[in-house]
């Protein structure tokens, strides 16, 4: 759907006139180092106010409270990154992966059921990966067992991010164990309120615990939990990972082109002790220049992504790049923020909450940024999909 | 010229590293976390025993490579006392340890240890100063606090390349010690039916780093026969030293938690342990862009010497330690 260039325009003014009104002037201030509840009451809060001037789920369709053309979107999450509005970092899962896979393979029943209760603050965890299922994610082991309409869920998911506040969890389990490892999957939608769920916090090198594991011991799931066909996951899986590349790419690359990389150069601007700013060292001058080139490059790489694949004309590994770059890049830029800032950058020792990947607190988000390039396929399978799907060679031979 | 550690010094290395694994290994950095002020009072028979502080790196080249093997050791485990630092302690000073101090405000990984120290900045002005008190939780400040610098003299010189070189020391057994435990992993750890360690990519990625590694330990010990030599050169050498450290640390650290995955940012890993020790090494007194910018300052466009340059006589300027055995 084309829209104008004068339509987009003016919404571009609408988004930061109602930024500038809305987004809380202190929320970084507040969020800092934040107890749990509050970054949980405030990250529902906010999701509300999005949701009212209709930007909570812009991507979704239109029945269902969303119908933005991608042009707007890319518009509006420019915006919101040049405004430093607090990201929805608590219902990430819920209006991506939960959204894409309801949408796609759900039933009308459970879209009914689900899609609106999101809307209104419904909170999801997904269960995919287990200690021996990481990037090879099929070999997972937890186990459901049919027992007339019910199934008896048991097994450990790890690294599942928000469960601690979850509301429902999507799935992976094993349910025909007989079965080549692709085909004896099936995909759930659990009530993270049923008996039998134990959900461990994990700290982090940050300190922070928002990736959790989770026992599952004779948990039960009716039949109705299914989503698409028993044994069937598999399938269905590749839709909710595929959320993940996209319009998610293309928002957190926003983020870093016009937040972290925009306070990074505020930061080199500010005068030091003896009056010199780093921007006039030839050196710092020289990186921020080429980092400039390089995030101004991940933008448009993103923004072509979600442009060809709302023209159906997606390339095989164009999203496995632009994550690539993302991650690495994004490593690249905090390890020089951590430097150039300085001893400074080591006293900062709480992150802003509902900030994205990177904060200000720039030791931390170098840190953090190192978890980048492993969740939703690490840069190896990355580069594996990079190699076999992009450039048409050989596959692995090991690899099953 | 010889640039490889002495057999003894070697000895003395392997023997501080059982002593601090039997004492308590990786639960050392994990006890001193749990309570930092004991954090000295954890180590302090181990290096009694080992007779760490009666070594004095200055009084040869003995000593000197006792005391490299000693902070390597310390770096295996990821120990979190500042052993580098105290071995460095000017003999005409009433100090426990010297760190070197970069051109901001003045910072040290030696907090909750009530010591005194000397601070020494790049071009030699050396002033007694006091740790201020830690501040927050260590595992967020990594022991790291600010320095209350008395008046500044002259009379450092010799204290800046020993200052430099022996924490790339605990630096460098710290990045032995992440290798070990990465190669560990990925032969352990197996994905789609056979050992990360199978995948050419991954072996390529672990051998890349180890290039790195051994390149850092092959500076290390050239900066260390180079205040051996009392060579003029001693900072420049020792600046390369740290440039290459931390570089090596950059690329080993990224290869090692992208091949332990999400598991290798948690502190059921000793990577995580480890690679969380490293960064105030690597970001004091210099960073990456700070080293090179004070060692370009320094060489202008004269280049190192190296091993085989002209200007590898002893100089006249700096007293040499007996170079024996060079």
């Amino acid at each position: 759907m084309a829209v104008p260039d004068r339509d987009l325009a003016e919404f571009r003014s609408t988004v930061g006139d109602w930024c500038r009104a809305n987004v809380p002037k202190d929320w970084r201030r507040a969020q800092a180092g934040a107890p749990e509840e509050q970054f949980v009451a405030f990250q529902k809060a906010w999701f509300q106010e999005l949701r009212q001037v209709g930007w909570a789920v812009p991507h979704w369709p239109a029945e269902w409270g969303g119908g933005m053309s991608v042009a707007e979107q890319i518009v509006l999450y420019q915006e919101l990154a040049a405004n430093d509005a607090p990201r929805l970092v608590l219902a990430f899962v819920a209006i991506h992966h939960a959204a894409s896979t309801l949408l796609v393979a759900g039933t009308d029943e459970q879209r009914r059921c689900h899609l609106p209760a999101i809307l209104d603050g419904e909170l999801w965890v997904q269960g995919f990966s287990e200690p021996d299922a990481g990037s090879d994610l099929a070999s997972l082991r937890t186990t459901g067992r049919r027992e007339g309409d019910v199934f008896v869920v048991n097994g450990q998911k790890l690294w599942s991010s928000g469960a601690a506040h979850a509301d429902w969890c999507l799935l992976l389990v094993r349910t025909d164990p007989g079965a080549p490892k692709r085909e004896g999957i099936s995909y759930f939608l659990m009530d993270m309120r049923t008996p039998g769920i134990d959900v461990r916090p994990i700290r982090n090198a940050n300190g922070e615990s928002h990736f959790c594991e989770m026992f599952l011991d004779d948990v039960v799931i009716p039949v109705s939990g299914l989503v698409g066909p028993e044994h069937g996951g598999w399938r269905v899986a590749q839709e909710t990972l595929s959320a993940e590349r996209g319009m998610t790419m293309l928002e957190l690359s926003e983020r870093l082109g016009r937040a972290g990389f925009t306070w990074l150069l505020e930061a080199c601007r500010v005068r030091g002790p003896s009056g010199d700013r780093l921007l006039d060292d030839p050196v710092v001058a020289d990186r921020l220049a080429a980092f400039e080139i390089e995030v101004a490059g991940l933008r448009s790489l993103c923004r072509r992504v979600v442009e060809r694949h709302e023209a159906g004309a997606s390339a095989p590994a164009e999203a496995s790049i632009a994550k690539l770059l993302y991650s690495e890049l994004l490593q690249r830029v905090m390890d020089f923020a951590t430097e150039v800032v300085g001893l400074e950058a080591h006293t900062q020792l709480t992150k802003p909450l509902s900030s994205g990947w990177e904060s200000g607190a720039w030791m931390l988000d170098y840190i953090g940024s190192y978890e980048w390039t492993i969740p939703g396929g690490t840069s190896e399978i990355q580069r594996t999909i990079i190699g076999e799907r992009g450039l048409g060679l050989p596959r692995e031979p090991a690899a099953r | 010229m010889n640039i490889e550690l002495s057999d003894e010094a070697e000895e003395y290395g392997r023997q501080a590293r059982r002593a601090l694994g039997s004492a308590g290994g990786d639960r050392l950095a994990q006890q001193a976390e749990a309570d930092p002020h004991a954090r000295g009072a954890l180590v302090d028979p181990v290096f009694e025993a080992l007779g760490a502080w009666e070594l004095d790196p200055r009084a040869g080249s003995e000593e000197l490579e006792a005391g490299a093997a000693l902070c390597r050791s310390a770096g295996w485990w990821a120990l979190a006392y500042p052993v580098a630092e105290r071995l460095c302690r000017p003999r005409d000073l009433d100090v426990d340890g010297l760190v070197v101090i970069g051109p901001g405000p003045p910072a040290a990984p030696v907090g909750g240890l009530r010591m005194a120290w000397a601070a020494v900045s790049l071009d030699g002005w050396r002033a007694v100063c006091a740790a201020s008190p830690l501040r927050g939780p260590v595992r967020k400040s990594g022991y790291v606090v600010g320095l209350e610098v008395g008046s500044f003299e002259r009379g450092g010189q010799g204290d800046v390349a020993l200052g430099l070189v022996l924490p790339c020391w605990t630096l460098l057994g710290m990045l032995d010690r992440a290798m070990s435990l990465t190669r560990a992993h990925i032969a352990a750890r197996e994905q789609f039916g056979q050992p990360l360690a199978a995948f050419q990519g991954v072996q390529f990625q672990l051998t890349d780093a180890e290039v790195e590694r051994l390149g850092f330990e092959a500076l290390a010990t050239h900066a260390l026969w180079s205040i051996e030599a009392g060579r003029a050169d001693a900072v420049d050498d020792a600046l390369a030293l740290r440039l290459a450290a931390i570089e090596a640390a950059d690329t080993v650290f990224r290869v090692c938690h992208q091949l332990h995955g999400a598991i290798g940012f948690c502190d059921e890993t000793t990577l995580s342990w480890v690679s969380r020790a490293s960064v105030p090494l690597r970001r004091l007194p210099l960073n990456l862009a700070g080293t090179g910018a004070a060692l370009t300052r320094r060489l202008g466009r004269r280049g190192l010497s190296g091993l085989f340059g002209p200007n590898d006589e002893p100089s006249p300027t700096l007293p040499a330690l007996r170079p024996e055995r060079r």
